[in-house]
């Protein structure tokens, strides 16, 4: 569990103090020394006899007594049953201090102010004056500390004998007579013990379905099914999946239920974010599955893939690729505490490794030990102190996360180095033509510089339309300015005046900021111009006494993303500023977003709502400055500027790019971390060395002072010796696989999670996972080869009745196709679908993921996860929440559903394609054509009835004679739409 | 409260004459399994005597000034262009400074008394001030988050990050609903940005509590609907076809497994698809209102057109039964329509759109007698500095301090609670946390906020997480 951020009541606390006050808050006064030999008059300590102690008993004592503390109900470590508790404090700190009501906490909480205490209710104001005056008053308290019993702390050794902490061993399947194998032989003998019997296997078209969705997620083509049906030798299941587990498709398949675990996303909640390199991880995770990556070291690459060794580039690029898993958590980037914001990502981070890996909630002891799991805070914050180390977010106003360059290839990497050489010689180039405009331009006072606004390309917001706080004096003194002269604050009044220049975008997008100043030596060396935009604020110095780099003109403020109606501007202030603030205009130039196909000027030029103008240089008439020889070779360089510069966009866009990938990187500075009390960024308990969950006694690797300790928490993660990560892995193998896990919640093993159906099964299946060297692939096929996996999904009364949830797996589940089996199904159906493999899926230029539209013939794994933009049917049909990791998805019947199947356009127009796929195909009758849609769609024959059913709809005649080519494609779409409707195409036998 | 596998009612099915050749074929398998058929939406009594059976809230996205609306505080004009130390939320949050100094600005907007309670409503919001006598104010509202999107996450789900379920969500799940023709929950175009879609999601509570989505920010409300009532190639009869072979099919298919009550369960979520299907559209339809009706909400002038048609809509959809509606103001940007940094003025303009259709809306729900347990809530993320941001000329995020306003299901008319510091800066008194805010309007829906917890990865979940008191001043 965690409370929420406590960074309010720090704010509010300091509510009362920041009313119409310019002086600094007192200090707080240094605590009197608890003695106990302090005399109090007579008439306080009677004064706390009648009015205070009555209060503190009734109202209290409850949560904040000794008798509390014994009882283990003693809340946030404070006592108020003795004068010297008082003065110690809870967690929060002292919760007096004598003589000083407005520091004391205790008066903050009965006021409501930072804690609301009593919780039940206000006490009346009288009560609470009469504390205010018994604190001014010094707090008379004759009551003596009654000793505290020892703190009930947790008992790791009894924590250590619940079931999933317990030592692995792989137990001995017990004597059934016909099991096929160990994992039969289990399940046998349990429903032996109740008396029941499994059901018998179910029939080879069935498997074939079954096994194709499981394996590959895919549905087996009618040619499969036919070859799979009518090949009977005993070996053709088994050769089936093989066959299955080779393919590049399983890899698409198992990887997206890892994707789950990893809480995958391409975007962020908060603005919408796009994270343009998660596909790369996405892709790792393929592979990874495909190649059975052991999975010890897919947990090492994870964690800590950045640390480890590497004997190639290419393994390198996998390792650094592998630790985006850290960085993919939805993070409120814009967040304003970066201290909270850092621990913030800490937390998440630990949920996913300790929920992922582990199936424990370590997050609930962020703030407390944990309420139910055998985790103290310390725990939490040794480990956390791990993670502390690695550097996951760059912070400004709104943070950002961090993309290292991808190590390349030597030739590769040449090839780059040759072309960012390249790009820097351009660079180079342009600055000192440009230095040749500046200086013919300084060297010439011009007397022609002057430009009207509706000249320049862009937006242009003249200091005329400024709004202005504070008195600006408008000059056309030294004449080189934009409209009709520009403004300054008379470099007077500093910190009073601003200039708040707000433009009118007609379209959204980004664009390049420019401030247009006039230079000179009065001015001032670091104007604070802010620039709002969608990105958040942003605060440039700008030396004024240097000549604009620009045109002698405008000196660019950066590149910004601004939204239509949405708060877009700059401000310039003169705030802590000397000599003059100058504000002439700011100009907003629009820019093609990146990554697309170079645009034309015109282009450019349309997309900022104006008539076609040259977005850079110089804007026509003659505003060159006066002296013609001067004239004559800054225009020549201009030219120059303008040509090089073309060309440097030209090399930018068409040259390689250097390729990024989402990672962390370890802080120069290894340190512990101090346990956070009540899990506040602002309020430090003792240091914690760094370390791992002492419940699990495996023997933890020592990590060295100069270690982030990382590589050894991913160590330890996959150490064979680990109890719970084999558990873990293999339950949730189980769980892909039948539906429900052996532990049915398969991201908690601690105290609430469930018990395992079949603990000996479950700890011979983590055994075998480490026989077979952490093989996926190995645990899958002994799973898929047994009769439990094969058996018939129908009823069997007895078993029904006295199991009807199936936790002693005496037939397989009925399951129904997630999100993505769905999906790929109808475009299967349709014929729509592609197989190409891997590579970025997000339409490039995509910034933010608002209202993007998703649709590709690519399988669901390449379509964009974006927190903001589901795909409708992932949205519809329970795809995990990609916020948080997901062990097991949510199975919903709602009515959205079936309103999505009837009506969705994008159902309907597969549903049409497929049609005309069915047309299309070889000539046959409507009864031909039927069969083969229900055997693309169900993987079967319709029965008799179906057919009658079906043929009804699509072979009537009308009135005319045979119906136009057009109703008969309507007809088809219709019936291929209810077929994607119905129960066997939703669900898997 | 209920299990992870929820179920579609086939409650009133057999009845309906509608449901036609789907469920008559359906007939002999949901007579075996009728007792497996609790809904999830179906109507469940409260914890608590009920004072209001649904929310009506209009989301004022952005942050709305309540120096400059309903918070009047005359010294902002007697120290106008003075500066003082304010401890402003966003310096204390990025550097741990107090009290940094800012420039006091007064309201563009003169102030005057209405009705006989005698409130302070400036002139931004003449309509809705003939109303302040049913109003109940809380200008003493505090919440969390200096930005946008957490504080609107924390006005929505209880928290400015983490994956919580939204506040519909949670009524919906704790009540179900009145019309299952109909969502329990609904938003009218709310914002893609934000939050966006978390808003008014589901988090961990089953989808069915989901909030259904009307058109979208930005989009025009004459347009909005919800998405895939109808085929886009089919036309009505075409659709019925349809329909009747799915079911055909469902139940031709369901024969051989008679005894799934999940398959069941899909049935029955075509039936209430179709019946959704025809019963929404006539609910939205808003030509069934009498011109004057329309002209109430502002319907048909350029400036109310677009949110009046949004008000009625909300008015409509309660009085068919939807548990909770939300209509927003606001757009789809990372800063929302009343986010006034730069340019405060621009606050006249979205007050214009607003105050005719949300006085439409008191004035229609008082004379149809639905106010009486309707719950009206108007209010943002949060309010705005009583200084300027960086001396500029528009105001900044204030989470410390602003006001909103009830009416209606339960509380007391005419009255103002809390109060803020004389430049409205920090509520100072009777201050009421977002976290009571949702307690209170759980209280009066009859939900007992620490009673209404989802079991999720081992422990319990509450919308007020481990916070909240009830604020019984207010209610009548």
């Amino acid at each position: 569990m965690r409370i929420m951020t406590h960074g309010y009541w720090v704010i509010l606390a300091a509510a009362v103090a920041a009313q119409a006050s310019d002086t600094p808050p007192p200090a707080v006064p240094p605590l009197p020394p608890a003695a106990p030999e302090l005399q109090f008059a007579a008439e306080d300590l009677d004064f706390f006899e009648k009015k205070i102690r009555p209060v503190l008993v009734e109202q209290c004592y409850q949560c904040h007594s000794a008798a509390a503390e014994q009882a283990g109900k003693l809340k946030g470590g404070l006592r108020l049953d003795s004068r010297a508790a008082l003065l110690r404090g809870g967690e929060s700190g002292p919760a007096i201090a004598p003589g000083n009501a407005d520091e004391s906490l205790l008066l903050d909480a009965l006021r409501y102010e930072s804690f609301q205490m009593p919780p039940r209710g206000r006490l009346p104001a009288a009560v609470v004056a009469d504390f205010k005056t018994w604190v001014e008053r010094g707090a008379a308290d004759p009551r003596t500390e009654v000793a505290a019993p020892a703190r009930r702390g947790i008992d790791l050794e009894a924590g250590r004998r619940h079931w999933s902490y317990r030592p692995l061993s792989k137990p001995q399947p017990p004597q059934v007579a016909n099991a096929g194998g160990p994992i039969d032989a289990f399940i046998l003998a349990r429903l032996a013990e109740q008396g029941l019997h499994a059901v018998a296997l179910a029939d080879r078209a069935t498997l074939a379905r079954r096994l194709h969705f499981d394996l590959i997620g895919l549905p087996p083509t009618p040619a499969e099914i036919d070859n799979f049906t009518a090949d009977e030798s005993p070996e053709s299941y088994e050769r089936l999946v093989d066959r299955l587990l080779a393919s590049p498709q399983f890899g698409e398949r198992w990887g997206r239920h890892w994707l789950d675990v990893a809480r995958f996303a391409e975007s962020l909640t908060l603005r919408g974010f796009v994270l343009p390199e998660a596909w790369r991880y996405r892709d790792y995770v393929v592979a990874a599955f495909n190649a059975d990556l052991p999975f010890d070291r897919f947990i090492e690459q994870q964690i800590a893939g950045d640390l480890l060794p590497a004997s190639s580039i290419a393994d390198r690029q996998r390792n650094l690729t592998a630790t985006t898993f850290l960085v993919l958590g939805n993070t409120n980037l814009e967040e304003q505490d970066k201290q909270q914001l850092r621990m913030d990502v800490v937390d998440e981070q630990l949920d996913a490794i300790g929920r992922g890996f582990l199936a424990q909630t370590i997050g609930c002891a962020r703030c407390h030990d944990h309420k139910f799991d055998p985790i103290p805070t310390r725990d939490y914050y040794a480990l956390a102190g791990i993670l502390a180390n690695a550097k996951s977010l760059e912070h400004a106003n709104v943070s950002k996360w961090l993309e290292l360059p991808l190590p390349l290839e030597p030739d590769e990497d040449a090839r780059l180095k040759d072309h960012e050489a390249r790009v820097a010689a351009l660079e180079s180039q342009i600055n000192s033509l440009k230095e040749t405009v500046k200086l013919a331009a300084a060297g010439n006072p011009a007397r022609e510089g002057v430009v009207p606004p509706g000249d320049l390309p862009g937006i242009v917001v003249d200091d005329k339309q400024a709004k202005l706080v504070g008195d600006w004096k408008l000059s056309q003194y030294t004449r080189h300015y934009v409209g009709e002269g520009y403004i300054h604050d008379l470099n007077t009044g500093k910190g009073e005046k601003t200039a708040t220049l707000i433009p009118e975008f007609k379209q959204p997008g980004r664009y390049e900021v420019r401030l247009a100043y006039t230079a000179g030596v009065n001015r001032c060396e670091a104007t604070p111009v802010t620039v709002f935009s969608a990105d958040g604020e942003k605060t440039i110095k700008v030396n004024q006494r240097e000549t604009p780099p620009i045109d002698g003109r405008f000196i660019s403020l950066g590149m910004f993303r601004f939204e239509l109606n949405g708060q877009g501007f700059v401000i310039v202030s003169n705030e802590g500023t000397q000599g003059h603030v100058i504000v002439d205009a700011v100009q907003f130039l629009p820019v093609e977003p990146p990554r697309n196909a170079p645009a034309t000027a015109t282009q450019v030029a349309a997309a900022s709502g104006g008539a076609a103008k040259p977005a850079t240089g110089t804007p026509p008439g003659a505003n060159a400055p006066g002296d013609a020889t001067a004239r004559e070779s800054a225009a020549k360089a201009k030219e120059e500027v303008a040509l090089r510069e073309a060309e440097l966009k030209m090399l930018r866009e068409r040259g390689p790019r250097r390729p990024m990938v989402m990672s962390v990187q370890e802080e120069s500075r290894i340190a512990d971390l101090n346990v956070h009390i009540r899990g506040t960024v602002h309020n430090l308990g003792e240091r914690v060395p760094r370390g791992f969950l002492q419940v699990v006694s495996t023997a933890a690797p020592p990590i060295l002072a100069e270690h982030s300790g990382r590589q050894e928490l991913a160590a330890w993660i996959a150490n064979r010796n680990n109890p719970l990560t084999p558990r873990v892995y293999a339950n949730r193998i189980w769980h892909w696989l039948f539906g429900a896990g052996l532990v049915r919640t398969p991201d908690n093993f601690g105290s609430t999670g469930e018990m395992p159906s079949h603990p000996e099964l479950l700890d011979y299946l983590a055994a075998s996972l480490i026989e077979h060297d952490w093989s996926t692939k190995a645990v899958i096929r002994e799973i898929v080869l047994s009769h439990a996996y094969q058996r018939a999904s129908t009823g069997d009364a007895t078993a029904l009745a006295a199991d009807p949830e199936n936790r002693l797996l005496w037939r397989m589940n009925r399951r129904r196709l997630d999100a993505e089996c769905l999906l790929d199904a109808i475009q299967s159906v349709s014929g729509r679908l592609q197989l190409e493999p891997g590579g970025p899926g997000v339409k490039p230029g995509t910034a933010a993921d608002y209202g993007y539209v998703q649709d590709s013939p690519r399988r669901a794994i390449y379509w964009p996860v974006f927190r903001n933009a589901l795909p409708p049917i992932f949205e519809v049909f329970d795809f995990a929440d990609p916020g948080t990791t997901t062990g097991r998805r949510n199975t919903s019947t709602a009515a959205p559903q079936a309103l999505y199947l009837m009506n969705d356009s994008w159902v309907t127009l597969q549903a049409r394609t497929a049609a005309q796929r069915l047309l299309a195909g070889p000539p046959g009758d409507d009864a031909a054509r039927v069969r083969t849609a229900f055997r693309l769609a169900l993987g079967r024959e319709p029965t008799a009835a179906e057919m009658q059913l079906t043929l009804k709809q699509v072979a009537g005649t009308s009135a005319t004679g045979p119906p136009d080519a057009a109703v008969v494609e309507l007809r088809y779409a219709r019936l291929v739409q209810a077929l994607f409707a119905s129960l066997d195409f939703r669900f898997q036998d | 409260m209920l299990s992870d596998h929820p179920f579609l009612t086939r409650r009133q099915w057999l009845q309906s004459a509608a449901c036609g050749f789907g469920s008559m074929a359906l007939a002999g398998l949901a007579a075996r399994d009728a007792a497996a058929a609790a809904s999830p939406l179906a109507g469940r009594p409260p914890h608590l005597p009920q004072r209001a059976k649904r929310i009506i809230f209009l989301f004022m996205q952005g942050g709305p000034s309540h120096v400059d609306s309903f918070d009047y505080k005359p010294l902002l004009e007697q120290h106008d262009g003075k500066n003082f130390a304010f401890d402003d939320a966003r310096v204390l949050a990025n550097t741990g400074q107090k009290g940094s100094s800012q420039r006091v600005m007064k309201s563009p907007w003169k102030f005057r008394q209405y009705g006989d309670s005698g409130r302070w409503v400036s002139e931004l919001f003449p309509e809705i001030g003939q109303w302040v006598d049913d109003l109940c104010f809380v200008h003493s509202l505090h919440t969390e988050g200096v930005a946008h999107g957490p504080a609107t996450l924390f006005l929505h789900c209880g928290s400015t990050n983490l994956a919580r379920p939204s506040f519909g969500s949670w009524v919906t799940y704790g009540l179900g609903t009145e019309n299952e023709n109909l969502p329990g929950f609904v938003s009218i175009s709310p914002s893609l940005g934000n939050g966006g879609a978390r808003n008014y999601g589901n988090a961990f509570l089953p989808a069915v509590f989901q909030g259904t989505a009307l058109g979208k920010a930005g989009g025009s409300a004459a347009e909005a609907t919800i998405r895939n009532l109808a085929n886009p190639l089919q036309n009505a009869d075409e659709c019925q076809r349809q329909f009747e072979l799915i079911q055909a099919l469902n139940a031709e298919q369901a024969r051989r497994t008679p005894d799934d009550s999940e398959l069941a369960a899909v049935i029955n979520s075509y039936e209430l698809a179709w019946r959704m299907q025809h019963h929404a559209p006539h609910t939205l339809d808003l030509s069934h209102e009498t011109a004057e009706t329309q002209a109430l909400y502002g319907i048909g002038e350029k400036e109310t057109d677009n949110f009046g048609r949004q008000c009625l809509m909300a008015r409509r959809l309660c009085e068919a039964g939807v548990r909770f509606v939300q209509v927003s103001y606001g757009d789809n940007t990372a800063n929302p329509a009343w986010d006034q940094h730069s340019n405060l003025p621009v606050h006249a303009q979205h007050a214009r759109r607003v105050d005719r259709p949300v006085a439409g809306l008191l004035c229609d729900l008082k004379r149809r007698g639905l106010l009486d347990d309707t719950l009206v809530w108007w209010g943002g993320e949060f309010g705005r500095t009583p200084y300027a941001e960086k001396n500029g000329t528009g105001r900044d995020h204030n989470p410390g301090g602003f006001t909103v306003w009830l009416a209606g299901g339960g509380v007391k008319p005419g009255v103002a609670f809390g109060r803020t510091d004389d430049y409205g800066h920090m509520a100072v008194e009777d201050k009421v946390h977002m976290h009571d805010l949702h307690a209170t309007l759980l209280h009066l829906l009859g939900l007992d906020h620490l009673r209404l917890t989802y079991r999720y990865q081992g422990r319990n979940f509450r919308l007020t997480d481990v916070h909240g008191n009830v604020v019984r001043e207010i209610i009548a």
